[in-house]
């Protein structure tokens, strides 16, 4: 399978900060590829060195086969930080992103006015874009970054500040871009959310790639760590198990989980468990998103940092 | 090159075709047109309603029948001011028929003569409406050797009488008031005022290809004034549109969405060459309504066609130096109070050929006058002036270096502007110093 984004070897500083280390990346055309990191891992900086907006000090850049300049036109891009003219109305920003990005006269005007039928938004065309509420406001803009039907569509943050509806709506617009055939890199700090939608991931944390490649494959590489104990009194005493702890704060009333300690075998806590109160069914989960990240970084940065970033992710 | 018309275009139409602007720029030089092609006649028009009925004279016979012979007459009640003014005013067609427009024929009135001791009756019939006016002359301002006195004339006339008839026959009164004395010491009135009349001087400069030319020094004076004025109002008003639009696209966070559909480059092309029409729109408004002044009066020959081709290229000139300068700046912060510290300086320079008016007029192929005008960015505005005030023609060899040191430090400033320009729309937070700007410069 062709490549539609492949970063090889690049780095970016800041001054003293280096946002990207030594990046490679390869995002097969056509895929749904999630983008993912803590805040501050290098995410957006990467992102705009592939639009071209910023240069890498070193490493080589392609996208669609050739640089993101010559390819402006085919790349659909949604920034972190979103941009809009408060004074234009609706379809005149939507339509000056449009024209800018090659698509003109009466084919644009369709095309604004079903894409706004489409995100529940059909009156609003000749609306200043300053009336529209926030969530409106980012739907319009997601609409300017897809307008000209690209072959490549970057988004970053893209549910950042949408209520679960809309969230929804864009949601299922972005898996029927990607049904279509469209590639798809979307950037999130949310892991859950992208491991929901997309068909593989690329994890990175402090400009470091931790991650990369399906999330099967992923899951596969890593050893399961939590059980999911479902008894028949929710109020068993699980204290005496060995091996395992029990995570606090389950919201569940009908099951319970426990982590295995470092080293431990897990048959020998299903054991326990199973000899210790009577059990409607009992399994070993596979890990999250979340929980392989929290993993990748005790491994690379030691359990202090782990402990750190799980604060910062649980805080999102 | 069509991203960036459309960059341009979006910038013109979101300046040029705003209310903010329209009203701003637009309607206000219209109006200022109207005042002068509609009003002023209307103005004048109203001027024209005759004085009538009766006024009643407190003075001398010979006071009264000389007034009564110059209220009949056609005598141009402002015939004293018009011979203080300078012969520009005189001479010119509109200025003169405006100050000759109140002439004594425009009154329809009857004067009564009235004795001293009638005067408070004389007031009540004022008041009521009886009497037009009343007009009081004290012999003491007759007496025909010269004596200081506190005596003065006196016009009274009812609360709601015409401003221009209390002109018209003050003027007429005071007038004859002179007229009497000099008849007093035998003196013909008309043969004094031929007397003291100041002739006319006309300066005539001989110029070394052995023609003559003569001088205009009141438009010699204003008219490079009027046109560097022009070039700073139409950049500088363009300059500050871009600087703003520039910062709110920063602000406003749309200036990501928009590299990732263009290059800086065609960004801040597209930009410049919207503006660029804003400006020629400024030029073209503020110019058309000097010039409509300028034909209204008749004044249209003191200004040769050359000086016009010469402001059209001094004008891209003096845009393209101020748009980069004000893009750079726009580029580099992230508020307009951010813009200020930078700009200040720059406008220190700027200002230059403004202070230097007086002198650059006086001498315009004098020594300063010839070093500013090869220095960037003033050439634009010292050269305009300098052409337009020179009453030699300006060396063709000075205007060609000006020109080639003009376009150069363009190019040169672009270039620059948009090295900056690249690396400053992405930069949020503390705006750059001028030594941040210089490595900008380096970097980009």
């Amino acid at each position: 399978m062709s490549s539609a984004l492949e970063i090889s070897g690049v780095s970016k500083s800041f001054g003293d900060t280096k946002a990207v280390v030594q990046l490679d990346l390869d995002v097969p055309t056509g895929s749904l590829c999630g983008f993912l990191g803590p805040n501050g891992a290098g995410k957006s900086t990467t992102i705009r060195m592939l639009m071209s907006i910023i240069h890498a000090d070193e490493g080589t850049v392609q996208v669609l086969g050739t640089s993101a300049l010559k390819a402006k036109d085919r790349i659909g891009y949604l920034p972190e930080e979103r941009g809009i003219y408060r004074k234009m109305k609706v379809g005149g920003f939507v339509g000056y992103i449009g024209r800018l990005k090659g698509v003109k006269g009466n084919v644009l005007r369709k095309r604004i006015d079903d894409w706004l039928e489409r995100v529940e938004l059909p009156d609003i065309r000749n609306r200043r874009c300053e009336e529209l509420s926030k969530g409106m406001q980012q739907k319009v803009q997601f609409l300017a970054a897809i307008i000209h039907e690209p072959e490549l569509i970057i988004l970053d943050e893209p549910f950042t500040g949408l209520d679960p509806v809309n969230a929804r709506v864009i949601g299922e617009i972005i898996n029927e871009l990607h049904q279509q055939g469209r590639t798809i890199l979307f950037s999130t700090h949310v892991l859950p959310q992208a491991e929901r939608i997309c068909d593989r991931i690329v994890m990175i944390d402090q400009g470091r790639k931790v991650l990369d490649g399906t999330i099967a494959s992923i899951q596969s590489q890593f050893d399961p760590r939590v059980i999911r104990i479902e008894p028949v009194d929710i109020n068993c005493d699980l204290s005496n198990i060995s091996g395992a702890s029990l995570i606090p704060n389950s919201e569940s009333k009908e099951h319970l989980l426990m982590r295995l300690d470092d080293e431990i075998d897990a048959t020998s806590v299903l054991a326990q468990i199973v000899q210790s109160t009577p059990v409607r069914g009992i399994e070993i989960v596979k890990p999250t998103l979340d929980e392989i990240f929290i993993e990748q970084v005790t491994r690379s940065r030691g359990h202090e940092a782990a402990i750190q970033v799980r604060k910062e992710m649980s805080h999102v | 090159m069509s991203k960036t018309l459309v960059v341009a275009w979006r910038e013109f139409r979101h300046t040029a075709m705003t209310k903010a602007f329209l009203i701003g720029a637009l309607v206000m030089p219209l109006l200022m047109m109207g005042l002068f092609i509609v009003v002023m006649p209307l103005m004048l028009e109203a001027n024209t309603t005759p004085l009538t009925g009766t006024v009643a004279v407190i003075a001398a016979d010979d006071v009264f029948l000389d007034l009564q012979d110059r209220l009949s007459s056609n005598e141009n009640p402002n015939a004293e001011l018009i011979e203080s003014l300078p012969d520009i005013v005189k001479n010119d067609p509109l200025a003169s028929a405006m100050l000759t427009n109140g002439s004594m024929n425009n009154t329809d009135i009857v004067l009564q003569k009235s004795m001293p001791n009638e005067l408070e009756s004389l007031k009540e019939d004022v008041r009521d409406g009886a009497l037009s006016a009343l007009i009081v002359v004290p012999e003491s301002l007759l007496r025909i050797t010269y004596q200081e006195t506190n005596e003065h004339l006196e016009v009274l006339i009812p609360s709601s009488f015409s401003p221009n008839h209390t002109d018209l026959l003050s003027s007429a009164v005071a007038r004859t008031v002179v007229d009497v004395r000099l008849r007093r010491l035998g003196h013909v009135p008309a043969d004094m005022h031929a007397m003291v009349k100041r002739p006319r001087v006309n300066a005539t400069r001989l110029t070394l290809d052995g023609g003559e030319k003569v001088d205009n020094e009141a438009a010699r004076r204003i008219i490079p004034m009027v046109f560097m004025m022009l070039l700073w109002i139409a950049t500088f008003t363009s300059g500050n549109y871009l600087l703003t639009t520039t910062i709110e696209e920063k602000g406003n966070k749309v200036m990501e969405v928009l590299l990732s559909a263009v290059s800086p480059l065609q960004l801040l092309g597209g930009k410049i060459l919207g503006q660029a029409g804003v400006s020629l729109i400024m030029l073209l408004m503020y110019g058309g309504a000097a010039m409509a002044g300028l034909i209204t009066f008749a004044l249209m020959d003191l200004i040769p066609i050359s000086s016009l081709v010469d402001l059209a290229g001094y004008f891209t000139m003096a845009y393209f130096m101020i748009a980069s300068i004000m893009a750079a700046v726009g580029s580099a912060v992230t508020e307009l109070r951010d813009a200020q510290s930078l700009i200040g300086p720059i406008m220190i320079i700027l200002i230059i050929p403004l202070a230097l008016w007086p002198i650059l007029s006086e001498h315009p192929n004098g020594l300063v006058a010839t070093i500013t005008s090869f220095t960037p960015p003033l050439i634009p505005f010292v050269m305009i002036l300098r052409i337009t005030a020179s009453t030699e023609t300006v060396a063709l060899w000075q205007i060609v270096t000006s020109m080639v040191v003009g376009f150069g430090a363009v190019l040169g400033m672009v270039w620059a502007c948009a090295r900056i320009f690249r690396i400053g729309v992405l930069m949020q937070g503390k705006p750059p110093s001028f030594l941040q700007l210089l490595r900008w410069i380096k970097q980009g």
